[in-house]
């Protein structure tokens, strides 16, 4: 069911968290709002499950408004960040609550409990208390519970932000597995990029209660509206330097290394300060404009290298490199950048 | 140090120490002294051996010894040293004296009468009939009623008084003749056989359940369940005034509930325009009376459990009831399906904790009511101080009110373990399976 948010504020006291913000999840569609803590993005979770009530605006489930329905009548699964298990109920019992609190029959809950259990695959634990289960089988408990009476939306705040890194890994296929078997409009709340890149179809990030972009991951990775979007994406993530536009060239003030710019750019830009931004992959050994620094840090990371090069003003360029050649730290290179991927923004951080 | 298992032991000896000093001792000595007939008669110190009309009297009774006692109780008199000092002391005329002690020394008489003959027959007697009398009143001898500090003395007593015993007979003698105190069962027969006893026992069951069940967890719960919904200041404004009557100085407390009650006081001035009569509402009835002495009690008692439950509802994490909010349950089903679930061990707590406080608390009744009106409002805790503390006739009965308290441990014992059946205490304390 589609999710539309028209205008939505929200206040605490004085503090106005979220401004008029407008976005629309649609029908099936699993979105992410991405954003470092203290965005606004769990309190925008919150609201629309009805959990926080909201100061302004609209909150639409398809044609239906619940801005002022309370969160029991309005149809909304939620999978917590610590996953909020009854601690003194079984699996099983767990998972039913929902359908219990409706009254339905013992053997209906039976029937669906299973149905679900089945699904997330979590047969074998249902006679277990959640104090028995691992990080990863209270993960797909909360699932299932918020699953079970088939929600109209499934919100999940931080879900593998308490799992350890093979958990993540495996829950991530396994919410994205169950979210298109059951169709289900998802909202995934996240502060990692590749929790929200590998999982959504549409990525929101989100800063100071605004939504910057709205895009899917591949294109919200290649054209990020902002260098703050460009830093948030990409891991390792993208370096920056400063220079001045000059003869259709940007050029980088402490070696005086000359990179060319678009047409459109170069003649607009001509004169002023920009900022480029540079992606590990596209600062290579064989590069077309070469530049050179001193290697200042070395992360292996197995199969990849990622390289820091410091210029001499002290700004950094990050590359990324299948294993080679032993490059030492304090050692000279000269690697170049893959000019025409590079991505141009004026000093207020806009896409230029 | 060299062994550090026992470091743990010697560092907790003093404190040790201190436990058997101020908790168990007085329970084993409470013990030790409800199988005594302690009171004020016997003191608690060892006793001596008197044949007072009661103990003649309990020798008849328990023992049919009737012609002993007959015996013990008749008065002889013989001239000995000790009278003739006696009488020197008294002021009689020393010629007198040294005659009779010349002439009749070691001599005995049935009566009074027959020493006042033999005084007559002497050169040296005295004028007057009273001297006479007064002297002849120094040699009267008796084993009844001397003090004896052992077996030994008041035994040779009556044998120098020419009294045989067979064995059984000293025995006898001995027992009902000691003033001190002994072991005994009688305590508990007495208490068993009184019917003031039920009726003491189900007012304090009546007392403790009522208060318990209505107030202090009860009331406790709506109190903090209800304070758990509101915003923190009105809610830290309610459990504040709870807690007012806990910091009352009890006496103070229940002096303004006596003035609320009194027949001049707030509620009969203010039912007086509605047509009811002016009276002490308090101690008009015992309904009355349990009435107030439930409220005093409860009103102060509820504090606590607000106070536990409140912080063990704050202790559920937030999450829980944004779970079961958006899983649709109700407030009321959030009460029953998530708070109180995790209120079992505070209700445990507060529960055995306030039936043992109950149980030996009396201090508002006595207070309040002093048990009345007519004994209405007695409780076990209160006869127990009212028998070994503070009987009206001065008589206090150490001993049976160790007894009583040792009946009142007894009791909280059973129910402690009652309890942890019950609220299943060893699944409430396991230990997590997740680490």
């Amino acid at each position: 069911m589609r999710i539309l948010l028209d205008k939505f504020t929200k206040k605490f006291s004085d503090l106005t968290v979220i401004d008029e913000m407008d976005l629309e999840v649609r029908d099936g569609e699993m979105i992410a709002l991405l954003g470092g803590s203290g965005c606004g993005k769990s309190t925008t979770l919150f609201s629309i499950c009805g959990i926080h009530k909201v100061n302004g605006g609209r909150i639409l489930f398809g044609d239906k408004d619940v801005t002022n329905v309370t969160s029991q009548e309005r149809n909304v699964g939620v999978v917590f960040q610590s996953f909020a298990l009854y601690p003194h109920l079984t699996v099983e019992n767990n998972i039913g609550f929902p359908l219990k609190l409706r009254k339905e029959s013992k053997a209906e809950i039976k029937r669906k409990v299973d149905e679900i259990a089945e699904m997330v695959h979590i047969e074998p634990l249902l006679q277990r208390r959640p104090g028995e289960l691992s990080g990863g089988q209270q993960q797909r408990v909360a699932l299932a519970r918020a699953l079970i009476r088939r929600p109209d939306v499934l919100l999940l705040d931080e879900p593998l932000a308490n799992l350890d890194a093979t958990l993540r890994l495996e829950m991530r296929s396994e919410i994205r597995r169950i979210q298109q078997e059951t169709g289900i409009t998802a909202v995934l709340v996240t502060h990692d990029q590749v929790e929200a890149m590998s999982m959504c179809d549409r990525i929101a990030i989100m800063d100071a209660g605004k939504i910057i972009q709205i895009a899917k991951p591949r294109d919200m990775y290649e054209n990020p509206v902002s260098d703050y979007v460009a830093g948030f994406l990409g891991s390792p993530p993208i370096a920056f330097l400063t220079g001045q536009v000059q003869d259709g060239n940007f050029v980088e003030p402490s070696t005086g290394t000359k990179m060319p710019l678009s047409a459109e750019i170069a003649a607009s830009q001509s004169g002023r300060q920009v900022k480029v931004g540079i992606r590990p992959e596209y600062f290579q050994p064989d590069g077309a404009t070469k530049i050179a620094g001193t290697v200042s840090f070395m992360e292996s990371q197995g199969r990849e290298t990622l390289y820091n090069v410091t210029l001499p003003d002290g700004s950094i360029l990050r590359s990324i490199q299948g294993v080679h050649d032993p490059v030492h730290i304090g050692d000279r290179v000269e690697w170049g950048v893959d000019s025409a991927e590079m991505m141009v923004f004026d000093m207020n951080g806009l896409r230029l | 140090m060299g062994n550090s298992k026992y470091l743990g032991l010697y560092l907790l000896a003093p404190a040790g120490v201190f436990v058997f000093l101020f908790f168990l001792a007085p329970v084993i000595l409470t013990a030790v002294f409800g199988f005594t007939n302690m009171s004020t008669a016997t003191g608690i110190s060892g006793g001596s051996y008197v044949a007072s009309q009661s103990s003649m009297l309990a020798l008849r009774d328990r023992y049919g010894l009737d012609d002993i006692s007959e015996q013990l109780t008749t008065v002889r008199y013989t001239i000995d040293e000790e009278g003739l000092a006696a009488a020197l002391e008294a002021g009689a005329d020393p010629a007198t004296v040294n005659e009779l002690g010349d002439t009749f020394l070691g001599q005995s008489y049935e009566t009074r009468r027959d020493v006042e003959r033999a005084i007559k027959t002497l050169n040296a007697r005295p004028s007057s009939v009273r001297a006479i009398k007064a002297i002849a009143g120094q040699f009267e001898r008796s084993v009844a009623n001397t003090r004896y500090e052992t077996e030994d003395e008041i035994l040779g007593a009556i044998a120098e008084f020419g009294i045989e015993l067979t064995e059984t007979e000293s025995a006898a003698i001995i027992d009902v003749t000691y003033t001190g105190w002994v072991f005994t069962t009688q305590n508990f027969k007495t208490m068993f056989s009184l019917p003031d006893t039920k009726k003491t026992m189900i007012n304090t069951l009546f007392y403790v359940f009522t208060t318990l069940i209505l107030f202090n967890v009860g009331f406790a719960l709506v109190l903090a369940i209800s304070t758990h919904y509101m915003d923190s200041g009105p809610a830290g404004f309610f459990r504040s005034v709870w807690l007012l009557p806990r910091i009352t100085p009890p006496v103070l407390y229940v002096l303004m509930w006596k003035w609320l009650a009194w027949d001049s006081g707030f509620l009969s001035v203010m039912l007086e325009p509605l047509g009811f009569e002016p009276r002490n509402w308090m101690l008009d009835s015992p309904t009355n009376a349990w009435t107030f002495i439930i409220l005093i009690n409860g009103m102060v008692g509820a504090s606590m459990g607000m106070l536990i439950f409140s912080s063990a509802i704050k202790a559920i994490p937030e999450a829980l009831f944004h779970a079961s909010e958006v899983d649709g349950a109700t407030r009321r089903q959030q009460i029953w399906h998530i708070i109180m679930p995790q209120l079992r061990w505070p209700i445990l707590f507060i529960t055995s904790y306030q039936t043992l406080s109950l149980l030996t608390s009396f201090e508002y009744i006595l207070l309040a009511t002093d048990g009345g009106p007519g004994g209405a409002t007695e409780v076990w805790a209160l006869t127990t101080y009212l028998k070994a503390l503070s009987n009206y006739g001065g008589a206090l009965q150490y001993g049976y009110g160790a007894a009583l308290s040792l009946v009142l441990v007894v009791i909280g014992i059973t129910l402690s373990l009652i309890y942890l059946k019950v609220f299943n205490f060893k699944d409430l304390t396991a230990k997590p399976k997740i680490e």
